[in-house]
């Protein structure tokens, strides 16, 4: 089945292969001229005295993750559900239901790896200095973390929302909620004491905080790694029970 | 013969409106059934709930003999599915969306695309087959999606107007390739069109509110339910005293009045030789005798009150 829904993504991507092409080098341009280059100019560098641009690049590459899963979600999982285009054959397919959320999420994934592979390498001429080797391993593996995590969630908003203008609103409350509350661009330390100890146990959190961690401080807490990962694969089976209940299969 | 599909006191509901009445029937492997009924009858809900797209909420649906709500992974594979409306991935050619639903069931790409190749030949869509979903005509989709809901071979086609959208060389196209699959697949399908149920049926289902209120043959449900024949007479002038004897007349039925013309329903053809008789001194322009078609059977006021 995985191995279906992907090569749907690749037709469709070659569809529209300009605007894909367009899309992965334009978008880290975008944030890291938006963001980072004027954010570097307020904080210079993080409380861990790593230079801003460094700092933030995770989180931008994160963000990138996060629009390319939002945009895969969105279009299977809602826009193919309410205009009846497509959706109800593949649920006619002879998987679960946990399955085909498992599918989903799992092609969402992988696409999602390759923009940020891309973005990485666009990134990497923008920023003062590259940042060690091993980050190149480590931002996708908790790329792939984070947007499992981020993927599961969609897909319940996708599911349980039926109107474009309900969804719409979701999202951007979503976006603004990852943007400034997962500390994507600012560390949580800038935050009220209280807010910051609840913001750090969100599981999106904890995966960032950790990739930082590991790539600035040389160390990691396997242990909080476990939250996302024990919370995503419950979410995923959760999913999709809701499928199946909201498609009265 | 054995049963293909089978249902047995199936109920469904929409929040409180019961849209399936506790249906019991059965459908023989091999056999080409057409549902009709009026709009909201529960047509299209009937597939959904045999094709697992819809669950009931009571009674149990067995296809090959397996409870298609707690063996749903095997039972899908032998169910193919054509929905009323469009419902093509328009980002994609129709190639594409054929060949995805194939990859879906695990359909090695050889066998895939000789069969898709064969079915498009048969249903003439070979030239739309690389062009994009999202630009070609309803009717030409309609036919991409009878061909891509048989890609996977399943024993059990279910249809929602499968002609829908069609002009009359793609219907005939269509019909050509389910009446060559009759007997090799059990086909259930719902129709508007009461024409093509007439010339593609092994059974006929008449649904009404949720139940079935007539099944059989054409032959067989209306010469059971109905053997009247439908008369027309045109008289050079037809008087009311001329109308009102004819009408009294013991086995003249629904008798009606168009301009010089009465029109009249009788059980048997004798009755077209008594108001022949009860007439002869009127001067006659016209006569025609019909046997009563499957429109006159889905009449609301024949279906619903019979002939009086």
């Amino acid at each position: 089945m995985i191995k279906a829904l992907l090569l749907r993504r690749m037709w469709l991507i070659r569809h529209r292969f300009m605007t894909t092409l367009a899309f992965m080098v334009l978008l880290p341009l975008m944030l890291h001229v938006s963001i980072t280059m004027v954010m570097k100019n307020i904080l210079v560098h993080s409380l861990g005295n790593v230079p801003y641009d460094i700092w933030v690049f995770p989180g931008i590459i994160l963000l990138i993750a996060v629009s390319s899963t939002f945009a895969i979600i969105y279009r299977d999982l809602f826009d193919l559900r309410i205009h009846k285009k497509s959706f109800i054959p593949i649920t006619m397919a002879p998987y679960s239901k946990s399955h085909l959320v498992m599918g989903f999420l799992t092609t969402s994934i992988i696409e999602s790896l390759v923009y940020v592979i891309f973005a990485m390498g666009v990134l990497t001429l923008l920023i003062s200095s590259p940042l060690p080797w091993m980050a190149y391993v480590l931002i996708p593996i908790f790329a792939f973390l984070y947007t499992f995590l981020l993927g599961n969630i969609m897909i319940t908003f996708s599911v349980l929302t039926d109107r474009i203008s309900t969804y719409l609103s979701i999202s951007v409350i979503m976006f603004l909620f990852i943007i400034f509350g997962t500390g994507m661009l600012v560390e949580f330390d800038f935050y009220p004491k209280i807010i910051d100890t609840i913001l750090s146990y969100n599981p999106l959190s904890i995966v960032l905080t950790q990739l930082r961690k590991i790539l600035f401080d040389g160390s990691i807490q396997w242990e909080f790694l476990a939250i996302p990962i024990i919370t995503s694969l419950v979410w995923t089976w959760l999913n999709g029970s809701l499928l199946k209940r909201r498609l009265k299969q | 013969m054995e049963a293909s599909i089978t249902l047995k006191k199936v109920g469904k509901l929409v929040g409180d409106k019961t849209i399936l009445a506790s249906l019991t029937f059965g459908i023989e492997r091999g056999s080409l059934v057409a549902v009709i009924g009026d709009n909201e009858a529960g047509k299209s809900m009937l597939l959904k709930v045999i094709s697992g797209i819809e669950y009931q909420e009571y009674g149990h649906v067995f296809i090959n003999g397996l409870d298609a709500q707690k063996r749903r992974l095997e039972v899908m594979s032998s169910i193919g599915f054509v929905p009323h409306e469009v419902d093509l991935d328009p980002w994609l050619t129709l190639e594409q969306n054929i060949q995805f639903m194939g990859k879906l069931y695990d359909i090695d790409t050889e066998i895939l695309n000789t069969r898709m190749v064969q079915l498009a030949r048969e249903l003439h869509i070979v030239p739309y087959l690389k062009r994009m979903s999202g630009k070609i005509s309803p009717g030409i989709l309609k036919k991409g999606m009878v061909l891509r809901a048989l890609i996977h071979d399943p024993e059990i086609l279910i249809m929602d107007d499968p002609t829908a959208f069609m002009d009359a060389e793609s219907y005939r196209h269509t019909w050509d390739l389910l009446l060559r699959l009759r007997g090799q697949k059990t086909i259930l399908y719902v129709s508007q069109s009461l024409q093509e149920v007439e010339e593609a049926h092994d059974r006929i289902l008449v649904l009404e509110d949720g139940r079935i209120t007539l099944d059989g043959s054409l032959d067989k449900l209306l010469g059971s339910t109905f053997e009247f024949h439908q008369f027309q007479i045109e008289f050079e002038e037809l008087s009311n005293d001329l109308f009102k004897a004819l009408s009294k007349l013991p086995k003249v039925k629904n008798p009606s009045r168009i301009g010089n013309s009465i029109h009249f329903y009788g059980r048997e053809r004798n009755v077209f030789f008594d108001v022949l008789n009860a007439a002869s001194a009127a001067v006659m322009k016209d006569i025609s005798v019909q046997k009563l078609g499957l429109q006159d059977l889905m009449d609301a006021k024949y279906a619903k009150d019979g002939i009086h």
